[in-house]
């Protein structure tokens, strides 16, 4: 019996290693180059696309299965031999989504990926590189948002739609402290927190987890031009840190935001804030959790550092450099970004289009006076799009960087530790990561 | 022959779904332990190379750390709470099954809910710090300081395992002879005498059974400190496993995430084998 159970187990085991050892995973990016080159050919042979495709979209289904299906019929029309269909994924799984895909040699073929891990997996030759592949269409992307996208000099996806910021406040809470609307600065900002704080016991300025955006915001770049050494380790970052210690001193911010493990979201729906500073789209979350709270809201214009630009949260669109259908892959990435199709995904959407003709559209010059909060404060995002900038430096390790500086940052404020002495040792860190 | 061909039937599909689901992941992971495997390129075999950097890493050093302490806090509580519980919730009294229901309710909550609730409460704005305000002692940070966060995760792993041991020792309380107890009285024990001297020893099989279950489930902890913290602040909360989990699925290195899930295994392997030497000893 003791041989049966044996043979048996070696018999699945044969099956899990035949299962997992196909032939792309040895091969690699040798493989993915021949597939382009035949995919390349048979292109030029013929323009007719067929196969069939999958898109990966988050969180879309259902609220916006009828604008997605849409475009498939759209793009069907010009294309009947495509057969697209939709894998929806929850925003906390995509990773392990597409990882687990990719071991498996199930890599959706049109994937919809934030940027970090679009450029974790992107500096691996998991995505076609879209400086190649869609050339001829890069004029029609803001270039800060066609950039997003960028890591070790190539493209791997095209922008899709995108947030900016803009601000949506709590005009009674500025009242009760004696303002008559929201600051534009950051300095403005943190005066009124601190009379805001006094007479309400509410906050004002928040600092969340994304320290490392306050650089490029502040004029101060995370990495130099080459993506080669750290950058930031500058007088002008002590002194925003020396600033931010004291005012946390001073209980101007919670810590529990600045480790994210409290939503802003929740503190402005209890009226423990007086402002949020986000995407228009995520204002919805406010009325879901205090409609009355949402309903006195207003929005306003973002307040910008002293660089004066805006960050641009681009979602991004990745083709599979292993997808069996690369170039019908690509032109349906292509066709779900145009201007058409961003502009009617932003009437069903608060979301922002990353084509330049798009976002030009009167549909988003809107009255601020009259519009719904959401409305205006997409207006104000939209306004701030000329000025929105990727921060995202174009390396791979990102994610790292980001947790270097965010540790650093902790210890100046948690465990009194000198600025000076954690910029330095964040620098050091970062240095080490990029070698 | 009949009963028998039965009998291998329904031990061989238990057997093949751990296989599928266990066994031949676990043996994978292990031939994956010695590669730089990150799923979208080539499998390069690299030999201990992924071993010796575990070893070497501060970060896994940092969160084996994390895990021990957690599991020092946890185990113990796990063993002692549920033993009172157990015994108070054996006697025999009017709607006591009530309160074994309610003490086993927090069991069916779920982690994921578990973690955010007490996220709420331990906020620094929470209710914790509130009631603490009340009597006038100063909030403490209990998610945001490095000192505190793992007793605060331990007090949210022993709210909620408190009724799924009770339920054991319960078990095996009701495996005690009465005898022995009524012989006691005789002889003039007091309460804790009994306990200590009757109860204790006859249970220690299942004392050793909810050790090694308790510390295994230690070890593995991450979806709380996942939740609730990230395994922040400056990574006091993360443990070995939340290390797997963001090597592999943030950082995709899953050779070096499976071999630092090997040298887990080992440290578990080592608890358990030390546990039963202490306590795994037949009642004489």
């Amino acid at each position: 019996m003791k041989k049966t159970i044996l043979l048996l187990l070696m018999a699945l085991f044969a099956m899990f290693v035949v299962a997992c050892g196909s032939d792309d995973v040895e091969t690699g990016t040798e493989d993915n180059d021949s597939v382009d080159t035949e995919q390349d050919t048979d292109q030029d042979e013929t323009t007719e696309l067929s196969g069939d495709i999958e898109f990966m979209t988050i969180d879309l289904m259902p609220t916006f299965e009828e604008y997605l299906n849409g475009v498939i019929a759209d793009f069907n029309e010009v294309h009947p031999n495509v057969n697209v269909t939709i894998r929806d994924v929850p925003l906390g799984q995509v990773e392990q989504v597409v990882l687990t895909s990719a071991a498996g040699d199930q890599l959706p073929d049109v994937m919809n990926l934030n940027t970090d891990f679009l450029k974790r997996a992107g500096a691996l030759g998991a995505f076609v590189n879209m400086d190649e592949k869609a050339s001829h269409v890069k004029d029609h992307y803001f270039e800060g948002l066609w950039n997003a996208g960028e890591v070790n000099g190539s493209v791997y996806a095209l922008p899709w739609y995108t947030t900016t910021s803009s601000m949506l406040y709590n005009p009674e809470l500025l009242e009760a402290a004696g303002f008559d609307g929201p600051p534009s600065t950051y300095e403005e900002g943190w005066e009124m927190s601190k009379a805001i704080y006094e007479e309400t016991g509410a906050y004002g300025n928040l600092i969340d987890s994304n320290i490392h955006l306050h650089f490029p915001r502040n004029g101060i770049d995370l990495l130099n031009a080459e993506g080669t050494a750290a950058t930031f380790n500058v007088p002008e970052a002590v002194e925003l840190w020396e600033e931010y210690k004291e005012l946390y001193d001073e209980g101007l911010f919670p810590a529990d935001v600045m480790l994210n493990q409290q939503p802003i979201s929740e503190l402005y729906a209890q009226e423990k804030v007086a402002w949020w500073i986000t995407g228009a789209q995520l204002f919805g979350q406010i009325n879901d959790l205090a409609p009355e709270v949402y309903n006195k809201s207003l929005a306003a214009e973002p307040i910008v550092g002293t660089a004066g630009v805006t960050v641009a949260d681009t979602m991004n669109i990745a083709v599979s450099s292993k997808s069996d259908n690369v170039d019908a892959a690509v032109e349906f990435a292509i066709f779900l970004t145009n201007d058409q199709n961003q502009l009617a995904f932003a009437h069903e959407a608060t979301i922002l289009p990353s084509t330049i003709e798009a976002a030009n559209d009167e549909f988003f010059s809107v009255d601020v006076e009259e519009a719904e909060v959401s409305q205006a404060g997409r207006y104000y995002a939209a306004q701030s799009l000329e000025n929105a900038v990727n921060m995202s430096p174009a390396v791979e390790n990102t994610t790292e960087i980001y947790e270097v500086i965010r540790q650093a940052f902790q210890r100046v404020i948690l465990e009194d530790v000198e600025p000076s002495d954690a910029l330095a040792d964040a620098e050091e860190q970062v240095n080490a990561l990029l070698q | 022959m009949y009963k028998t061909r039965h009998a291998w039937f329904f031990l061989t599909v238990p057997l093949i779904l751990l296989s599928v689901f266990t066994f031949i992941p676990a043996i994978a992971a292990f031939i994956l332990s010695f590669t730089n495997y990150n799923v979208f390129q080539p499998i390069e075999f690299i030999g201990i190379q992924n071993y010796i950097d575990v070893l070497s890493d501060h970060s896994f050093r940092n969160a084996l750390s994390n895990t021990v302490y957690f599991w020092i806090l946890v185990t113990p509580a796990l063993i002692i709470f549920p033993i009172f519980l157990a015994i108070l919730v054996n006697q025999k009294l009017k709607g006591i099954s009530v309160f074994r229901l309610i003490y086993y309710f927090p069991v069916l909550v779920s982690i994921v809910v578990t973690a955010i609730l007490w996220r709420w409460m331990f906020a620094e704005s929470g209710i914790f710090n509130y009631v603490l305000s009340l009597v006038g002692i100063d909030p403490i940070r209990w998610l945001t300081s490095t000192k505190t966060v793992m007793p605060a995760m331990a007090i949210v792993t022993v709210w909620q395992g408190l009724g799924y041991y009770m339920l054991f020792f319960l078990a095996a309380l009701q495996g005690v002879p009465k005898e022995l107890y009524e012989a006691a009285d005789i002889d003039g024990a007091n309460f804790v005498k009994k306990h200590v001297y009757i109860t204790i020893p006859l249970i220690k099989p299942m004392i050793f059974f909810v050790a090694v279950i308790s510390t295994m489930s230690a070890f593995k902890e991450f979806t709380l400190m996942l939740t609730m913290t990230s395994g922040g602040p400056l990574n006091a909360s993360t443990t070995v496993v939340l290390l797997v989990f963001k090597e592999a699925f943030e950082r995709v290195n899953m050779g070096y995430a499976s071999a630092i899930s090997f040298v887990l295994f080992v440290v578990i392997l080592i608890i358990t084998i030390i546990n039963k030497k202490f306590l795994d000893t037949d009642y004489k």
